[in-house]
């Protein structure tokens, strides 16, 4: 019986990157948006999980949270999709090269991954004729990056919580 | 240097070309369909676009029953809320009732007095909405897009371009028609451009969205007669809105002229959808 609890609670923090990921997403809070800033919780929560543990968040995952997020704000289908994916990309890449991990080292490799993911957006959003306010793109992305260390070291919480 | 180009390069081949462990899909693949569907979503053809209002109301369906406990916390905290702010709102609405009922009978006076005025000039036309009355499903507005979904689609009726009343007031237009939902466009959106007519200096004007909480008026004459508190209504100018719809009221700022929208688009949970048509008088 204690295996069982103990297994049972293995797997829920194994899947919890991927229940977290379509919680925000069918929540419609993957940008969340309040009184003096916003920030985009998708782009840290992949970010993070395709550095650490890629296993935890499938590609084909981030491409149908994606879609589903294009759907629920109402941009063109495969917006979203692509930003993230190429969020994913960078972090992807990020950890081929890299040995060591630390918080700073992520930290600065987020910078060309959320200036990617926004360009990607930005673009797919101007050939489909969609009006871009760029002071909050701005703002967004600085907020974006200032707040990646308090979730990084609550992501890494639940990493250990899944190794344990 | 060779060595360093060829770590680069098979870091990238292993990076997006390959799937990885445990992964189904090359990142590069899904790249290229995300590529396809917005190429895809331009084209308009009956059989795709059944398809595409099959997935959005699946998907607004399933975000409906995910946000569901986050709506009931809003609704407690709301309700909470009013329970403590009762006696003040009492206060504040004896004396609104009070200033109303001095208004009523200046009311009926001009309401007569407009009756008599339309005789007068012979009107043609007399607008008759045909109200749709629906229910706001989801409201998730995106820092990009200010629009919520309702859930009244094409099996009412429902079409491109309508106008969207909160009561009797103007809030938006339909953009987005799907089987049993649509999304509206409200007028604080970046993308939202309304034609105009202000009383009662009577210019014509655009009222555009900037993405925040008040629109502002675009393209006016320049030497307009706005002042503070001119009234806000659709002028009917493309065809589609009944004219004479109430929108706001005007404020001159430094910079532009901005509308204050008679409703709070925030806290909207019903809307009538017009379809505006114009009916002649025989």
């Amino acid at each position: 019986m204690a295996l069982l609890i103990k297994q049972s609670t293995i797997k829920f923090f194994e899947l919890l990157p991927l229940i977290i990921l379509f919680f925000i997403t069918l929540n419609g809070n993957s940008v969340l948006d309040l009184n003096f800033f916003s920030l985009n919780l998708h782009y840290i929560l992949i970010y993070y999980w395709v550095l650490r543990l890629p296993s935890s968040i499938g590609y084909g995952s981030i491409f149908l949270a994606g879609i589903i997020t294009d759907v629920i704000i109402g941009v063109p289908i495969g917006t979203n999709a692509i930003s993230l994916l190429a969020v994913a990309s960078v972090a992807t890449y990020v950890r081929v090269v890299t040995v060591r991990i630390s918080l700073l080292n992520d930290w600065i490799s987020f910078i060309p991954a959320l200036l990617l993911g926004n360009f990607v957006y930005y673009a797919a959003l101007y050939f489909s004729d969609y009006s871009i306010n760029y002071i909050y793109l701005f703002t967004n992305s600085v907020f974006t990056f200032i707040f990646y260390p308090i979730l990084w070291l609550i992501f890494t919480l639940i990493l250990k919580l899944m190794k344990y | 240097m060779e060595t360093s180009r060829d770590d680069v390069g098979i870091a990238i081949r292993s990076a997006f070309l390959r799937k990885g462990t445990k992964q189904r899909f090359s990142i590069i693949a899904l790249v290229l369909l995300s590529i396809l569907l917005i190429f895809v979503e331009k084209i308009e053809t009956k059989p795709l676009n059944s398809f595409r209002s099959i997935i959005k109301d699946l998907v607004y369906r399933s975000s409906l029953v995910v946000s569901s406990p986050g709506r009931w916390i809003k609704m407690a905290t709301d309700a909470t809320k009013n329970h403590f702010n009762l006696y003040k709102n009492y206060n504040e609405l004896k004396k609104e009732n009070l200033k109303l009922k001095g208004m009523i009978s200046n009311e009926e006076f001009l309401v007569l007095e407009n009756m008599q005025l339309r005789k007068l000039i012979d009107e043609q036309i007399e607008s008759e909405n045909n109200l749709i009355s629906s229910r706001v499903m989801l409201d998730k507005k995106s820092p990009y897009n200010n629009s919520f979904i309702v859930n009244s689609g094409g099996n009412k009726g429902i079409k491109n371009g309508m106008a969207v009343l909160d009561g009797k007031k103007f809030i938006g237009r339909i953009v987005d028609v799907n089987f049993f939902s649509s999304r509206v466009l409200l007028v604080s959106d970046l993308n939202s451009k309304i034609p105009v007519i202000v009383e009662p200096s009577g210019n014509h004007a655009i009222l555009s969205g900037r993405g925040k909480k008040n629109p502002t008026l675009d393209y006016l004459p320049k030497n307009h007669e706005i002042k503070d508190g001119s009234k806000v209504f659709t002028s009917g100018k493309e065809g589609i809105f009944t004219p004479g719809i109430p929108i706001g009221e005007a404020k001159i700022t430094k910079d532009n002229v901005q509308v204050l929208l008679f409703s709070d688009l925030s806290q909207v949970t019903f809307v009538n959808i017009s379809s505006g048509d114009l009916k002649k008088i025989k």
